[in-house]
């Protein structure tokens, strides 16, 4: 009898999680196929060999030798794992107004327009892309720090193009800012994580982790709340149910007006004003560079 | 007394579904013959002679050796004897499948709660009832109030016009039932209420063959102060139901009158379910009539730990696994 009972306990608990353990089976293998899928897909070699070798052009001098060299290695371990171009440039160079304009022969007087230009061109001309020379994969950070027009233009191109959208280049953007003014180089390797981050789609960190907890414990109370048993019972009877025909009889039934009082309140208006606070920068919209590739992006100034 | 049938001489019982005397042994149905017991030998089984335990209240129960319905005249006649009754509508097997259909998404219960042996055990009991009835008046005088609201450019205006209320309300009040049980926990019996009052049949003792029974162990008067409390509880309530409508109410008169009064003893059936569990009883009320039920199932902590451990072990593999998956695309 009571080992009757415990396999009829284990083929119901069998029963009940079926589906569960079919889907966390289906899943287990899924993530097995992609993986293997993924260490295959690491083993291809670069495409792209028009493209120099060089990441790092710090023509505004932002950093030390050592400095590039360690940003240079941290790069090239994220383009092999991320499958993209990442590049940094800095200048210190006027791109807004009139006179610069003639001097620097571009196609505006105003700073985004010719950061944009120039981010993109230097990424066309280089022939960048992890895949192509054109249009390849790709991303490269332009960092202006010319007195009065300091700022940097994240520009786009390929996968990472379609893949970031307004509010993606903001997150880079702002990554890059923490440290724009304390440490240049944090400030590059945070433009380096948030664009491989953004491209990983990796949703494994410690606080959607911690959000899988949480989710899981309100999961199992609920469910735990939902299969206990329920209440002893209710009272169904209703005011009328032993009432003789259902309703009681009205004998007698009189409101008498007795009195009536009137006050009065006199109602403040009030105006209300709206303010905006503008913030310079931004920006994921999709465009083409003067050697006709399409480019994806957007600038910060400070 | 107790009821054999003419055919093959066995116990005829009441069948809720077939709603008549059933032989179970040969299955003819109206084969039933009253045989009476020995005068004065209350706990001698008028069958086989055997000796009955019987209770201070029972009047019909179920002979320990020959497995006969026993019916005690004594308890069911004279002044014991009940006005009315509502015969068991719900056999034990339909009993059984709304207990298992009420109590299926309790998981945690262990895992013989809902076995055949253990609803088997379950017995079908005639539960002696009150039943009260009231001719009430029910008066109330009262000052209310309804307040209006408007604007008019910066200004707002607010009337509050008073009102006497008067309201007399004539109500009988119908069968409240209360039990006449000391062994029934009063909470539970009330809950078992509403009872459709139209299968109430004159008594038999034909009704009772099959089940256990009590006559009335509490007289009207002490049970009858629940009955009011009911009766007054409710006709407070369509005392107020009547002058609704303004926004606040003062009470200036409340008066509730009862001019005629009536109590008369009813059976009312019951299945019964003790379930047992580490030691500690759990009880279970169906009413025989509606399939209401009362009662609580037990909880058994491996099973709480078992399904409730699994469950969150599944959703955080899950959502973990998901979010690797992310991790590939």
């Amino acid at each position: 009898m009571g080992e009757d009972l415990k396999k009829e306990a284990r083929r119901q608990y069998l029963k009940y999680f079926r589906v569960w353990f079919v889907v966390i089976g289906i899943l287990v293998l899924v993530n097995m196929g992609l993986w293997l899928y993924r260490t295959a897909l690491d083993r291809v070699p670069r495409a792209n060999r028009e493209a120099p070798a060089e990441r790092v052009y710090d023509y505004g001098d932002m950093l030390t030798v050592e400095q590039e060299e360690e940003l240079r290695a941290y790069i090239a371990r994220k383009e092999k794992r991320y499958k993209i171009d990442i590049v940094l440039v800095t200048m210190r160079q006027p791109v807004e107004g009139r006179e610069a304009q003639e001097e620097y022969g571009y196609r505006s007087p105003y700073w985004e327009q010719n950061m944009q230009d120039l981010a993109d061109d230097f990424w066309d001309e280089h022939r960048y892309g992890y895949n192509k020379g054109f249009e390849g994969d790709g991303a490269l950070l332009l960092d202006n720090r010319y007195e009065g027009q300091r700022g940097e233009h994240l520009s786009t191109s390929g996968k990472v193009e379609y893949a970031f959208d307004v509010e993606d280049v903001n997150d880079v953007l702002d990554g890059v800012d923490r440290y724009y003014d304390t440490d240049p180089l944090k400030a590059y390797k945070a433009y380096v994580d948030g664009v491989c981050g953004k491209m990983g789609h990796s949703m494994m960190s410690p606080g959607s982790i911690l959000l899988c907890l949480v989710s899981t414990l309100v999961a199992t109370l609920v469910y735990a709340a939902s299969h206990m048993s329920p209440r002893l019972a209710e009272d169904t009877t209703r005011v009328n149910t032993y009432v003789e025909g259902g309703k009681p009889e009205l004998k007698h039934k009189s409101d008498n007006f007795v009195r009536k009082s009137l006050t009065k309140r006199h109602i403040e208006t009030s105006s209300s004003g709206s303010s905006s606070s503008g913030r310079s920068g931004g920006g994921g919209g999709h465009h083409r560079s003067s050697s006709g590739a399409s480019h994806g992006g957007g600038s910060r100034r400070h | 007394m107790i009821f054999k049938c003419k055919n093959c001489g066995g116990n005829v019982v009441y069948s809720p579904e077939l709603h008549a005397m059933y032989c179970p042994y040969c299955e003819a149905k109206g084969s039933e013959e009253r045989q009476e017991g020995s005068l004065g030998a209350l706990t001698i089984c008028p069958n086989c002679g055997g000796e009955v335990p019987v209770e201070a209240h029972t009047s019909a129960t179920q002979c320990p050796y020959c497995d006969c319905h026993l019916i005690f005249n004594e308890r069911v006649e004279g002044r014991y004897q009940p006005k009315r009754i509502i015969p068991f509508q719900m056999g034990k097997e339909t009993c059984k499948k709304s207990i298992r259909e009420k109590f299926k998404k309790c998981l945690f219960a262990p895992i013989d709660f809902l076995s055949e042996v253990r609803l088997d055990s379950m017995q079908g009991i005639y539960v002696p009832y009150w039943f009260f009835d009231y001719d009430t008046q029910c008066e109330f005088q009262g000052e209310g109030t309804k307040v209006k609201v408007w604007r008019s450019g910066n200004t707002e205006y607010t009337e509050t016009s008073v009102y006497h209320i008067h309201r007399v309300l004539e109500i009988a009040f119908q069968k409240i039932p209360v039990d006449a049980s000391i062994q029934m926990p009063d909470r539970v019996m009330d809950l078992m209420a509403p009872f459709d009052y139209g299968q109430l049949v004159e008594f038999a003792p034909e009704y009772m063959s099959g089940f256990y029974g009590e006559k009335y162990n509490m007289d009207a008067g002490e049970v009858e102060e629940r009955a009011r409390g009911r009766m007054r509880q409710d006709a407070e309530r369509m005392l107020r139901e009547s002058y609704g409508g303004y926004g606040t109410v003062r009470t200036l008169q409340q008066d509730i009158r009862v001019n005629r009064r009536e109590a008369n003893f009813c059976l009312l059936p019951i299945w019964h379910y003790l379930y047992t569990y580490k030691g500690q009883e759990y009880p279970f009320y169906v009413n025989g009539q509606t399939g209401k039920i009362v009662g609580t199932a037990p909880l058994s902590k491996g099973r709480v730990w078992a399904y409730a451990g699994t469950f969150g072990g599944c959703v955080m593999a899950t959502l973990l696994l998901l979010l690797l998956l992310t991790c590939w695309l």
